[in-house]
């Protein structure tokens, strides 16, 4: 279990590196210069020239690359072109804020999704069950931006219950703020309830012909039970896997979801420095994505690990 | 479709209104049936079918896939899955009619007074619980026992059913036991309700001959000492014959033959019933010829009116075509044909042309098409990974070292030309390593082998293809090595084209000639493997191998998957094919009786390396490795022999590393001492040319 966890450590660490190297050159042939971009368009050329010397941008690629990185690991983001301000306070406002958003949403594609799921397999050929199908079916086929407007002028517009946009700190009052999530929340979340609820519900499927579930009715076990005890677990293992994928799609969303309802969270601030050229910016909210994701992986795997004893207690050698 | 009774002893007559649990009998099964699915494609995979089992009575229930005998099994237990449901009769299990009872009724009798032991123990155990929790679940839910006392109480159950160290077993995970142990758990965790009737089926088809053995030996001990009444299922007519009292014969979904055991298996008296023992290669019986039973299943969502074996009969006649009651052939007998007692004695003859069989002698200076000399291959240990430092060097580096394993341990094997090796083992023992190591779909560690006398390890004999023209595989599973995607014509030209333009005729021609030689019409060209039976599939896997002309066929397990009929007309055609061609085959199983059928030599594996060589003829007699006499003694028969049966205990032994003495030390029941684990052993030479190796000489063996 201990070698497991190492290795799989090893490999996040590995990917997290790969993915910096990609984050670093990405940035590095976008167009629009950056002393183009701190000087204005029509900066003499050999203030150019003497800022890009400052910045560091005429040595070689791996030495900016290096400096680049050590910065990033000591968690020194530099400043904001644009706003001429330290970057990490603002990044971590926005990372706070989409967190937020973010646990909320996980929490509620787990729970919903797995129980939508888990009925439908147990109900498998009934009415709720295709009429769980069916809704998903619907919700996966339209994209995201999509739903969002729909939600802003049902909810927002029409019937006016909760506010199109924005965002309120906890301090003007519980209800305000949370009125304030749950567009953006329910828009986040359909995707993935849905695409949970059909993974779950065919792995359930699955499970409940396999023959260990079927000894367990032989055996007496009330269905109930067997639900729960024998075909739940094994067939969450595939779910969780797949949940931690989902963080990335989530991630994904996030930035649709609070470019549409004027959510001050990490994908706005992206799509923001994205279209300002605001490379430090960039680099460093893409980076944070980038850690939070594999981080999501690795949980999931040591999470898939704990439930499947195969690995937690290393495979026997001879079964 | 209402039969017509006529026949005294007749149970196909219209269902009485009262219950009819007789005096005695546990259960008893009143023109129950099945149906699957609805519409006319729905498929009756139960047809009427009456038994009784008596208190304490073993009934065993044989079938060929199709028989509907898995489907009794869910039946009885209640638990059919999917469109399947009783649609007529009744089952009445200890006077209370099972298919009226409530959910609360059947959460009353499942597991408490019926339990069921399933097929394939490898799945039957939920991966992601531990032995404890599943055996203590039902004795906390059906007997209300306290989480320690269904604790003692598992542990007293895992004692009973031959565990040594049951408190290690309770804290397992299924992943880490061996076949015949999670089949004990399941054994237990059947037994945890303590019921009266206890269902099997399959239990153990999956498991290695010396474990069948002992699970066996297990199942009777049980019966006699908690007066179990059970209902064994199996396609295995020796398996059968091991535990029970009486004998049932389903084809089709009904019941065509009832018979006590040992009446049957002498004097069978429907015609399935000879057919089927006339197809199975036997130990005891000499080698000819298999008897075979042409043709196929009928189409069960459109069965016949009359008797459901009539095109695969060779003794039909018009009669036939009306639908057959169950007659009186005896004492407590009964068939489902009218002409039972009429043939009484009369013996299976296939209606297959029986070509002559041929005096086989492979000539003794015949070349060798195969000779492996020395040949090794190791595997990594799978998790085995340490860490060590090594200090060779000036600063000591810790190295990631793999704990390997021999899988294959300097194995030397020749067969001739027009010589079939057969190669047997338990499974792990490496028989599979070592086959494909030969033809190098493995690539072998160490060693020498020649096909052809070409060494195929190096120079240019080495390339795939050039292999390919002598060499080729037949695999066990057709289902899963033919293309769902590809026509046969599609499946069998690719391997010609292999072989160029140098051969005569255009493709269809070829392929058609493939097709003729493994005796299947061309009509079979333009179908896809869905839409043929196992037996076809696998002679389309055989045409595949001998599209490329080969010398040498690997058959590794290739008819296991097979019912035993088709599995005898697939021997035939394979022994028809080696003397037609001249093909050498190295035969691979673990069914003792096939090989020793087939084969003209026998090599036995053991841990990674060969214990024994000898003549196939001499299987029958004394003088052989202590393994191969375990062995020998495990496999089920039909006439009950061997009061004194050899048992080995404990499971295959994994294949070893820095094995110094003798490779069975472990396992072996006559080992001598010491000497064994130190001292490896020399070869012997027994009578009949055996030669083996052991620190017993042949004399004292066959003694
Ligand atoms: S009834 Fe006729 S076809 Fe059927 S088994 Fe008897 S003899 Fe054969
Ligand atoms: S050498 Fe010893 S342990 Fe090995 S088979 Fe012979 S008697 Fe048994």
């Amino acid at each position: 279990m201990l070698l497991y966890f190492c290795q799989r450590v090893a490999y996040v660490v590995g990917i997290v590196l790969v993915v910096s190297l990609l984050i670093f050159s990405i940035t590095q042939i976008m167009p629009g210069n950056v002393a183009y971009v701190i000087l204005g368009d029509f900066a003499p050329l050999e203030q150019i020239h003497a800022l890009e010397e400052k910045l560091g941008f005429n040595d070689p690629w791996y030495v900016q690359y290096w400096r680049w990185l050590s910065q990033i690991a000591r968690l020194d983001f530099g400043d904001s072109l644009i706003m001429e301000r330290p970057i990490g306070p603002i990044l971590w406002q926005a990372v706070a804020n989409s967190a937020v958003l973010a646990v909320i949403s996980i929490v509620l594609v787990a729970v919903i999704g797995i129980w939508l799921g888990v009925v439908s397999a147990v109900r498998h050929g009934k009415a709720s069950d295709h009429v769980v199908s069916i809704g998903t079916y619907i919700v996966l086929a339209v994209p995201e931006f999509f739903w969002c407007i729909v939600l802003i002028v049902v909810f927002a517009g029409s019937l006016q219950w909760l506010p199109a946009t924005g965002y309120t700190s906890m301090d003007e009052g519980f209800f305000v703020w949370a009125s304030h999530l749950v567009l953006p929340v329910v828009a986040l979340v359909m995707g993935l309830v849905a695409h949970v609820s059909r993974l779950t519900r065919s792995s359930m499927l699955e499970v409940m012909q396999s023959p260990y579930v079927v000894a367990a009715r032989a055996r007496g076990i009330p269905e109930a039970r067997v639900i729960r005890g024998h075909a739940l677990p094994n067939a969450l293992l595939p779910t969780i896997t797949v949940l931690a994928i989902d963080i990335g799609v989530l991630m994904g969303g996030m930035v649709v979801v609070e470019t549409i309802f004027s959510y001050p969270g990490l994908g706005r601030l992206l799509i923001f420095g994205i279209q300002q050229l605001d490379l430090p910016l960039i680099q460093a909210a893409m980076m944070v994505v980038a850690v939070i994701y594999a981080l999501a992986n690795l949980l999931a795997d040591v999470l898939y690990a704990f439930l499947n004893p195969r690995i937690r207690f290393g495979k026997a050698a001879h079964g | 479709m209402r039969h017509t009774c006529s026949a005294p002893g007749d149970r196909d007559a219209p269902i009485s209104a009262q219950p009819p649990g007789r005096e005695g009998e546990i259960l008893t099964l009143d023109g129950l049936s099945v149906r699957y699915g609805s519409g006319p494609s729905s498929l009756r995979a139960l047809d009427k079918v009456s038994l009784s089992l008596p208190r304490g009575g073993a009934l065993g229930v044989v079938g060929e896939s199709g028989s509907g005998k898995s489907t009794l099994a869910m039946t009885l237990m209640g638990l059919l899955a999917g469109s399947a449901r009783v649609d007529g009769g009744r089952a009445v299990f200890e006077g209370e009619d099972l298919y009226a009872l409530s959910p609360a009724g059947w959460a009353g009798m499942r597991g408490r007074r019926i339990g069921l032991v399933f097929q394939d123990p490898f799945t039957a155990l939920n991966p992601a619980k531990t032995i404890a929790h599943q055996l203590t679940e039902p004795l906390v839910l059906h007997r209300g026992l306290s989480e320690t006392a269904a604790r003692a109480e598992a542990r007293r159950l895992l004692d009973e059913v031959g565990i040594s160290d049951p408190d290690a077993m309770l804290s397992a995970y299924p992943h880490a036991l061996s076949g015949g142990m999670k089949q004990r758990a399941l054994i237990a965790a059947a037994l945890a309700g303590d019921p009266d009737l206890l269902i099997l089926d399959e239990p153990t088809t999956a498991l290695d001959v010396t474990i069948e053995a002992q699970i066996l030996d297990l199942l009777e001990a049980l019966r006699a000492e908690r007066q179990l009444s059970m209902i064994f299922i199996s396609h295995n007519l020796g398996v059968i014959a091991r535990v029970v009292d009486e004998v049932c014969v389903l084809y089709a979904g009904q019941v065509v033959e009832t018979a006590p055991k040992a009446e049957i298996f002498a004097a069978p008296r429907h015609p399935y019933t000879k057919g089927l023992l006339a197809s199975m290669p036997r130990l005891g019986a000499p080698r000819a010829r298999l008897e075979t039973i042409p043709g196929r299943l009928p189409d069960l969502t459109n069965p016949p009116e009359g008797c459901r074996f009539a095109a695969r009969c060779p003794f039909a006649e018009d009669r036939c075509a009306a639908p057959q009651p169950m007659v009186s052939v005896g004492p407590g007998r009964e068939s489902r044909c009218w002409k039972a007692v009429a043939l009484g004695a009369t013996p299976w003859t296939s209606a297959e042309t029986a070509a002559p069989a041929r005096a086989r002698t492979v000539a003794a200076d015949a070349p060798p098409a195969l000779r492996a000399d020395g040949v090794s291959k190791r595997f990594r240990r799978a998790g085995g990974v340490r860490v060590r430092i090594d200090r060779s060097g000036a600063i000591p580096v810790p190295r990631i070292g793999h704990s390997t394993f021999n899988a294959v341990d300097a194995v030397s094997l020749t067969v001739k030309a027009g010589e079939t090796v057969g190669l047997v083992g338990e499974s792990g023992c490496g028989k599979s390593t070592l086959a494909r190591c030969l033809i190098r779909l493995i690539e072998p560690d160490g060693g020498a082998i020649a096909l052809n006398g070409r060494d195929i390890l190096k120079g240019r004999a080495a390339d795939r293809r050039t292999i390919a023209r002598t060499a080729q595989f037949v695999f066990q599973n057709p289902d899963s090595s033919l293309n769902p995607r590809k026509t046969v014509r599609q499946i069998l030209a690719r391997p010609l084209a292999l072989l160029g333009e140098e051969r005569p005729g255009t493709m269809d021609q070829r392929v058609e000639r493939l097709l003729d030689m493994v005796r299947l019409s061309r009509a079979y060209m333009d179908r896809y493997p869905h839409e043929m039976s196992g037996g076809e599939k696998q002679r389309i896997g055989i045409a595949r191998v001998l599209a490329a002309e080969p010398k040498f066929v690997i058959c590794d397990e290739a008819v296991s998957a097979l019912d035993v009929s088709v599995q005898a007309s697939i021997l035939n055609l394979l022994a028809d094919l080696r003397d037609e061609l001249g093909l050498a085959y190295l035969f691979i199983s673990h069914d003792l009786s096939v090989v020793r059928h087939i084969a003209d030599r026998v090599a036995v594996m053991y841990r990674g390396g060969i214990v024994e060589v000898g003549p196939a003829s001499a299987l029958g007699t004394p003088g052989h490795h202590p393994y191969t006499e375990a062995l020998l003694s495990a496999v089920p028969s039909l006439d009950s022999r061997g009061a004194e049966r050899m048992r080995l205990a404990g499971t295959v032994s994994a294949p070893g590393d820095g094995i110094t003495g003798c490779r069975f030390a472990d396992r072996c029941p006559r080992k001598i001492g010491p000497v064994c684990d130190t001292q490896a052993p020399p070869w012997r030479t027994g009578p009949e040319g055996v030669r083996f190796e052991c620190h017993h000489t042949a004399d004292a063996l066959a003694g």
